[in-house]
């Protein structure tokens, strides 16, 4: 379907990997502050800071002046980052009250602060490098802050380029309107239930090797673009929605190993997973749409692109596709070495 | 230790999305009035004039767009220029609302020069926010994929009454370019 | 494994200054959405403006092309320069008594059914735009963007517009012509009224 000029993502894509952020391994990796009510303005302190090449982040969070500590601070180190605990007493409560996290505008990830207020109530921000530091709003209307999950999963489908690149390998690869439809529908489909089931820890699945494969997937779908501009066809030609299917599956688990990372809490897994899985409907939906607008839009004012530029997204879909293969499976093999 | 958090640069025209310098770029020319206007004002423009107007503004634009930007972090000014930019907006606006028959080459030079002043603007009060080529590059992707779907979407119009209703569009565009001339004036 | 680490941590707990960059950013963002809405508002408010504008909708469709297009494109316009004259400070006496003439006169048109040569009818409708434009154009809320202010400020006046011509579609059956001719009553009356107010 996706003929005529499709050299603005090329462009995209091209400008995303010179990025200074290392884009490939998008991972989110942010850092958790979890604050959990067990007396009246006394805080138990669960603080996550995630590891930067090895080193911990130089992160720190600054309570309101009426806070004090109180007992020991524990750290340990954990899988991927340094867990500390402590107590703080707050005198005046918690309740609009604002968390700095200090040192965060050094970084490029968010900190999630969830606070869990004596009745239960709980509320989930997000501090982020250009605004590090957030207003509790009290418990009252406290069920607001899930939408953060939302917000999170625009982001993350926004930021992944590589699903993105995925999604374009399926348009270029579609052909006609109903085929889009069931190809979008089955990639939707497919990565909600592996996001449903890994967030849930039915399955779970190793970092590494998901990354390779979902690498992988990018990888597959160069050669299939390369038969459609030689009139060739394959069976995923023309049944490109059981690849999207298949594949879909386990961008469902990278999906997943990002909201993971966000230390989602438990009894308010099933209605935050809904949030960010809707958030990243949106953002793919949002990024579908915006391919099939400029698509028509060269059609109608009958843009003729020279060959190379109208290959080029083809190309960038099997160039980035085989570079993350070899970045990726060579991490792997590292870590099995 | 605290310092860090008070020396943040005041984000006065950096629109921070909390998606990266790219997007941030992007919803930049989506929420400053006088460039999103300028840009749907420009796409209505040339989609009136047909097919080769409007292929010739959506190369010229965004190009004069990018040298603008360029130019603008280069040679950051403080002047955010405001009586240039609503006159180029403001003009785009009347010959909508005219219907003048220009020609291809006309609209195309007249995108170079919104583009170039546009761009130089936003560049200028992009850059001292710390947004880098990335943001500039987002934002000159908003404005071509904007101005690409709306001057094709316009093109394909033949029924009198939505040839009206761009023109009738046009004219709010200028309305608002006057006013805020006024305002401008008074300032 | 556990350990204990206190300086390493940086585990501070310390006063939280120094935020307001952040803060007053967010104010910026409600400001603007604020100022569009506000001039989105603005022509609704009063409720002798709105019953000129419809009828300016209304007069269009009873004159037929080519004035029911050429109206809405060159009224913006005209309010436009009445509102600039407005903010640079040109005095316009009696506004609230144009405004209110205006509605009756337009009322009376349509009623009538008047079909004036073009040049005539764009005259009397640029006359009501002058006030209407000098009267609304230069309400500006304090700290909010004056072009979004005026861009909201256009589009709820082509809106009310669009709203008359719509109610004028109803003009091409027997019916709707006397409905549409009991507008312009309505309208000639709701203009006596206020007229009536603005005077005493």
């Amino acid at each position: 379907m996706i003929r005529a000029g499709r050299f603005l993502l090329a462009l995209v894509a091209l400008l995303a990997t010179l990025a200074p952020a290392p884009l490939p391994a998008h991972e989110l990796q942010p850092g958790f502050l979890e604050l959990r009510e067990v007396g009246p303005g006394r805080f138990e302190v669960l603080w996550k800071q995630p590891l930067v090449g090895g080193a911990r982040m130089q992160i720190a969070p600054i309570f309101p002046e009426s806070c004090r500590q109180v007992g020991e601070v524990r750290t340990e180190r954990v899988e991927i980052a340094w867990l500390s605990t402590t107590r703080i007493e707050c005198a005046q409560g918690l309740a609009e009250k604002t968390i700095a996290i200090d040192g965060l505008d050094a970084y490029s990830t968010d900190v999630l602060v969830r606070v869990q207020h004596a009745d239960g109530a709980v509320e989930t921000l997000v501090a982020k490098p250009v605004q590090p530091a957030v207003t509790l709003r009290g418990a009252n209307d406290a069920q607001r802050g899930l939408w953060a999950y939302l917000y999170l999963g625009i982001e993350h489908i926004l930021l992944g380029l590589d699903h993105l690149l995925f999604v374009l390998g399926l348009l270029l690869i579609v052909r006609d309107r109903w085929t889009l439809v069931k190809t979008v529908t089955a990639f939707t489909v497919a990565h909600s239930i592996t996001l449903a089931v890994a967030t849930f820890g039915v399955a779970q699945v190793a970092s590494a090797p998901l990354n390779a494969a979902i690498a992988l997937s990018i990888l597959f779908l160069g050669p299939e673009i390369v038969r459609t501009w030689r009139g060739q066809t394959s069976f995923t030609i023309r049944h490109p929605w059981v690849v999207a299917f298949v594949f879909g599956l386990l961008h469902g688990f990278g999906f997943a190993s990002g909201l993971a990372a966000l230390g989602l809490p438990q009894g308010e897994i099933p209605l935050a997973l809904l949030l960010f899985n809707v958030g990243v409907e949106i953002g793919q939906l949002a990024f579908v749409l915006l391919v099939i607008l400029l698509e028509r839009s060269f059609r109608i004012l009958q843009i003729h692109w020279p060959q190379i530029v109208e290959r080029l997204p083809g190309y960038a879909v099997g160039t980035l596709g085989a570079f993350w293969t070899i970045q990726r499976v060579a991490i792997l093999l590292r870590a099995v070495v | 230790m605290l310092g860090a958090l008070n020396s943040a640069p005041a984000h006065a025209h950096l629109v921070q999305t909390g998606f990266g310098a790219f997007y941030d770029g992007l919803a930049h020319v989506a929420l400053t009035p006088a460039d999103l206007l300028v840009v749907i004002a420009l796409a209505l423009l040339a989609g009136q004039r047909g097919t080769q107007a409007a292929r010739w503004a959506l190369f010229a634009f965004p190009a004069a767009w990018l040298a603008g930007g360029a130019l603008g972090a280069w040679i950051p000014a403080e002047a955010t220029l405001p009586l240039l930019t609503t006159l180029t907006f403001g003009i785009a606006g009347a010959l909508v609302a005219t219907d003048v028959k220009l020609r291809a080459t006309v609209v195309g030079v007249f995108a170079i020069v919104a583009g170039l002043l546009h761009g130089y603007v936003n560049g200028a009060t992009m850059a001292p926010g710390g947004a880098g080529a990335l943001a500039l590059a987002g934002a000159v992707t908003a404005v071509f994929c904007l101005l690409a779907i709306v001057s094709s979407q316009v093109t394909t119009l033949r029924a009198a009454w939505t040839r009206i209703a761009v023109r009738v569009a046009g004219s709010w565009i200028a309305a608002a370019g006057v006013l805020m001339l006024g305002w401008l004036a008074r300032a | 494994m556990m350990r204990v680490d206190r300086r390493s941590t940086r585990f501070a707990v310390l006063l939280a200054l120094g935020l307001t960059c952040s803060i007053a950013w967010a104010h910026e963002e409600t400001g603007q959405a604020a100022g569009f809405l506000t001039g989105l508002v603005h022509p609704i408010s009063g409720l002798d403006h709105v019953l000129a504008m419809v009828a300016v909708g209304l007069w269009g469709v009873v004159l037929g092309a080519p004035a029911i297009w050429v109206l809405p494109v060159a009224f913006p316009l005209v309010m436009a320069f009445g509102g600039l004259m407005g903010l640079l400070g040109f005095p316009l006496p009696g506004v609230e008594i144009g405004i209110a003439l205006s509605a009756i006169v337009l009322g009376a048109m349509v009623l009538f059914e008047a079909r004036p040569p073009l040049w005539v009818a764009a005259l009397v409708v640029a006359f009501f735009a002058i006030f209407h434009g000098h009267a609304h154009g230069r309400e500006l809320p304090e700290g909010t963007s004056a072009l979004l202010y005026s861009l909201g400020f256009v589009i709820a006046t082509g809106l009310l517009h669009g709203f008359g011509i719509l109610l004028g579609v109803a003009h091409r059956w027997p019916i709707g012509r006397q409905f549409v001719r009991t507008g312009g009553v309505a309208i000639a009356l709701g203009g006596i009224f206020f007229l009536w107010r603005a005077v005493t």
